[in-house]
């Protein structure tokens, strides 16, 4: 019993990180309908930058947060403007290719940058647990899961309580009729996609504490992220936080009472049973598509 | 020529041809080179960057059927290099006496087999849903493949029986057998072509919805296509894990092979026949030499992503297909697009009467209903966009349906092509019941329809976009010729009768609005439909071709045809539909004739509105005073 309990905890501590960066990943899609498979790619980014600021100046991981953040923000504004707005009205297609094209020069650049070996970034508390009631938390994951949650509010204050939130959600419902009430699509894509690859860049530095990682650690976790959003409903940002809990739970009961060997096929079997069973996923809808003007 | 035109290659004229013919000569040189390579020259490592070429050519032309045909965008094609690669293995190691090369046709039959499931799934997951499928397919089998060791060696992998040949010609088996296995992908690519079934697939890409409703069987021409795009490369993937000896998950089932893949399809051109060979030809050498001068791992990543990232940006449509644009703008050059040339004033029916008869109706003869509809329901969320219609169109009839905008119209025409799923209601098309039939069933049995903002097939010609609807299925007329003789001419008298058959090799794309409005209605002609369900005919065009689309549906319904037409111009509705449905909030408020409806106090309020009773008063008005004026 305890043990259940236990493992429920620590999954939904974990769905709080997926949640934050499966946000990044729903939100851009949904503005632009671009699939972003260099999300991952990002947030191993955003581990490594994390791991040098530790590791060279003593900055504690989760603070580094407060620099990872910006530093994959300002990167992907530019990888917007660079890459991605001059295809933003091929096909879908394009784009994914595009995207997958980033992830392997990042996964390469990284290699180059930090080495292929597995690194972790291990602060003096990473192996030591809060004990309640019989329960062990180790504390990474608890002040993991607590910095991602402060993150993603934030994120959802933004995009709910601001100007910038309302304009991104008129240019991802309807991009020419926002751009005729004043709106500069353009404008609010690049901030969109700069914000969906922070959210990821800030993920990065909290997993970075949680797991060890490589360059190639991102395939893992587009596999894991794109699951969740497929489940949640490509586009929806509640439905994203609603699958990635259920995702976490899912993925730990599979490690702790299968096998952990078979956890990494978990998000597979989900992306098969979701698009076989209902394809809109838990709160996405389905749209008529015969009435699309642009 | 033109009868046997794939929809990809439409070279027209003598340059055209010519072209076509070098084209010929460069492939048959090449050819001939590939064949003699290993007895002129013993060097091992051109061979070897050789076998793996082939590997990847077989791999990109199986993807060129799937994505360049039929436009689905799949990551997860090297999977099938691995599968066919394991299974090879995995037989050969637990049968050490037979021969390996026993097991290289079963590879293809396991690849296929596969594909057929992953077909299943695709079934339901179209544009970035698939994608992601594919690449969630390919981790799978990663996955499996670590996992199950008892089967296949986990990381550690399986060793292969070294071959038994000669050391002489230690790599001559591997490259022939690999050069026979890719002129059997390249036979089947270009036979995929130019059959029915490849003109279904580039439907699909171009328009799934459209497809659907025209006509063609999505289910059966996906599933063959995915079962097409992977068979020979299962047997590929056999002979190149034969050529290694060593499978393991890391190397058979890396995703680097997937994007390799993509590139050499990207680079070479997506849809042709040679751009795959000719891309994966160029890739695999690029790749070799990343990994022996350059350092391999890192600097193959950055290679190749920023590979993929340039094709994209700068070169989308691949090298062979900007070859061939360029030399068909020198062509071109300086002489004047047929677009803008005159519609056609259209011929009459009578060249089409092999095909049509006119209808002698006896007049207050009981007319049974052509198309009855019956409490239909459709919600999106908590909007009922359709909330109980009922209606009837009886056989032989014009029937109008109006309404104002937001009351169903377009939704209730959704509903009965089946375009989307109905929550609820029945639907009877000559006596029969077609609400439980897919869209393609419902063309098939005699429904035909034109969509508010026109939906051609934008990449293909007008006339194939007019052969392209299939107004029945059966397995065999898959293997037909894409474009018979018979059905070149039929739909060259049905773009006569619009007035565009001077339009016939013009893409879709090209045209103005009204001209797609006229080719669409050919192209649902063709169907030889019972009933012709019009969303709009007289919307966003002129006033001459307003009265001439009129004519043709007043001519057609002499001929036997039964419309139900959706419109927003009052004076085409009201003077040539009888009788005539009106919609409001999803359900039917009003039926009757025209001259009913626009008393009918309901309608004016909801619709009309007491402007047009005016205007149309003082229309009355002013014809009688000019009739007391004249006498």
């Amino acid at each position: 019993m305890t043990e259940l309990v236990q493992t429920l905890v620590l999954s939904l501590l974990l769905g709080g990180v997926y949640a934050l960066v499966a946000s990044g990943l729903t939100l851009i899609f949904g503005v632009m309908r671009v699939i972003n498979i260099a999300h991952g790619a990002f947030l191993i980014l955003g581990a490594f930058i994390a791991y040098t600021l530790w590791h060279a100046l003593g900055l504690d991981p989760l603070v580094g947060v407060l620099v990872t953040t910006p530093v994959v923000f300002a990167i992907g504004w530019a990888i917007y403007h660079g890459l991605v707005r001059p295809i933003r009205n091929a096909p879908m297609s394009s784009t994914v290719l595009l995207t997958f094209g980033l992830a392997l020069v990042t996964e390469g650049v990284m290699g180059f940058v930090w080495g292929n070996d597995s690194t972790a970034i291990t602060p003096s508390y990473v192996d030591t647990s809060f004990h309640v009631g019989g329960v062990f938390l180790p504390k990474a994951q608890v002040y993991g899961g607590i910095v991602a949650v402060v993150v993603l509010v934030a994120l959802w204050l933004v995009l709910t309580k601001t100007w910038l939130g309302r304009a991104i959600r008129a240019a991802a419902a309807n991009p020419a009729s926002a751009e005729l009430v004043g709106i500069k699509v353009t404008s609010v894509a690049a901030l969109v996609f700069a914000l969906g690859l922070a959210a990821a860049g800030a993920g990065g530095a909290i997993t970075g504490v949680l797991y060890p990682f490589v360059p190639g650690s991102h395939y893992l976790w587009i596999a894991r992220l794109l699951a969740i959003v497929v489940l949640g409903g490509l586009g929806s940002l509640e439905g994203a936080v609603l699958s990635a809990l259920v995702f976490g739970i899912a993925e730990t009961v599979t490690a702790v009472y299968v096998s952990p060997a078979w956890a990494t096929a978990v998000p597979y079997a989900i992306v098969f049973a979701v698009l076989l069973i209902r394809p809109q996923g838990l709160l996405g809808t389905r749209l008529r598509d015969d009435a699309v003007t642009a | 020529m033109s009868a046997a035109t794939s929809p990809e290659e439409a070279p027209t004229g003598r340059a055209g041809a010519s072209t076509l013919w070098v084209g010929r000569g460069i492939a048959a040189v090449a050819a001939v080179l590939l064949l003699l390579y290993p007895v002129i020259n013993d060097n091992r490592y051109y061979q070897n960057i050789i076998i793996l070429s082939l590997v990847f050519a077989v791999a990109a032309s199986g993807l060129s059927i799937i994505t360049g045909l039929a436009g689905y965008v799949s990551l997860g094609q090297g999977a099938f290099i691995g599968l066919g690669g394991y299974t090879v293995g995995i037989l050969a190691t637990h049968h050490p006496d037979t021969s390996v090369w026993l097991w290289v046709p079963l590879a293809g039959v396991v690849a296929a087999l596969v594909a057929l499931v992953l077909g299943f799934v695709a079934l339901r997951a179209r544009g970035p849903s698939f994608v992601i499928i594919t690449v969630a397919f390919l981790f799978l089998v990663q996955v499996i493949a670590i996992n199950w060791r008892s089967l296949t060696g986990g990381t550690e992998g399986l060793t292969l029986p070294l071959p038994t040949w000669s050391a002489d010609i230690m790599n001559w088996p591997f490259y022939y057998a690999l050069t026979a296995i890719l002129a059997l992908q390249l036979l089947l690519a270009w036979w995929v072509r130019r059959i029915k079934l490849g003109t279904g697939l580039v439907a699909i890409r171009e328009d799934e919805t459209k497809a659907a409703t025209v006509g063609i069987n999505l289910p059966v021409e996906k599933m063959i296509a995915f079962v097409a795009s992977s068979v020979f490369v299962g047997m590929a993937g056999g002979v190149y894990g034969y050529y290694l000896t060593f499978i393991d998950p890391r190397g058979m089932l890396n995703i680097l092979l997937s994007v390799q893949t993509m590139l050499a399809l990207l680079v070479g051109g997506k849809a042709t026949l040679w751009g795959p060979v000719l891309g994966a030809f160029l890739v695999e050498p690029l790749n070799e030499y990343a990994n022996n001068n350059l350092g391999g791992g890192n600097t193959r990543l950055v290679l190749f992503g920023g590979l993929l990232i340039l094709i994209v940006l700068f070169l989308p449509q691949g090298v062979l297909p900007a070859i061939e644009s360029l030399l068909s703008w020198l062509r071109t050059r300086g002489s004047a697009g047929l677009v803008g040339a005159r519609i056609g004033t259209g011929g009459s029916l009578a060249s089409l009467t092999e095909r049509l008869h006119p209808v002698e109706r006896e007049p207050g003869a009981a007319v049974p209903p052509m198309l009855e509809v019956k409490d239909l329901r459709k919600s999106f969320g908590g909007l009922k966009a359709v909330d109980g219609a009922s209606l009837v169109v009886p056989e032989g009839s014009i029937t109008g349906l109006i309404g104002p905008n937001g009351s169903g119209k377009t939704t209730l025409f959704n509903l009965v092509d089946d375009t989307i799923h109905a929550d609820g209601g029945e639907i009877w098309l000559a006596g029969e019941r077609i609400d439980g039939l897919s869209p393609w069933t419902r063309a098939h049995r005699g429904l035909g329809r034109t969509f508010q903002i026109t939906r051609l097939f934008r990449e293909m010609t007008v006339l194939e976009n007019v052969v392209a609807a299939q107004h029945s299925f059966s397995w065999s007329q898959l293997g037909r010729i894409a474009v018979s003789g018979a059905e070149a001419k039929a739909a060259e008298e049905l773009l006569e009768y619009v007035g565009m058959r001077a339009f016939r090799d013009q893409k879709a794309r090209a045209l103005s609005y009204g001209q797609q409005k006229l080719v669409e209605l050919a192209q649902v002609l063709m169907l030889d439909p019972k009933l012709i369900l019009l969303d709009e005919p007289a919307g966003g065009i002129n006033p001459v071709l307003v009265e001439r689309m009129s004519e043709m549906i007043r001519e057609l319904n002499s001929y036997g045809k039964t419309f139900l037409i959706v419109e927003h111009n009052m004076p085409f509705v009201l003077g040539l539909c009888d009788p005539v449905h009106v919609l409001g909030r999803g359900r039917t408020m009003a039926s009757g004739t025209p001259d009913q409806i626009q008393n009918d106090p309901a309608v004016v309020d909801a619709y009309l509105g007491d402007d047009f009773v005016l205007e149309a008063t003082e229309q009355v008005e002013r014809a009688e005073q000019e009739r007391a004026g004249s006498t």
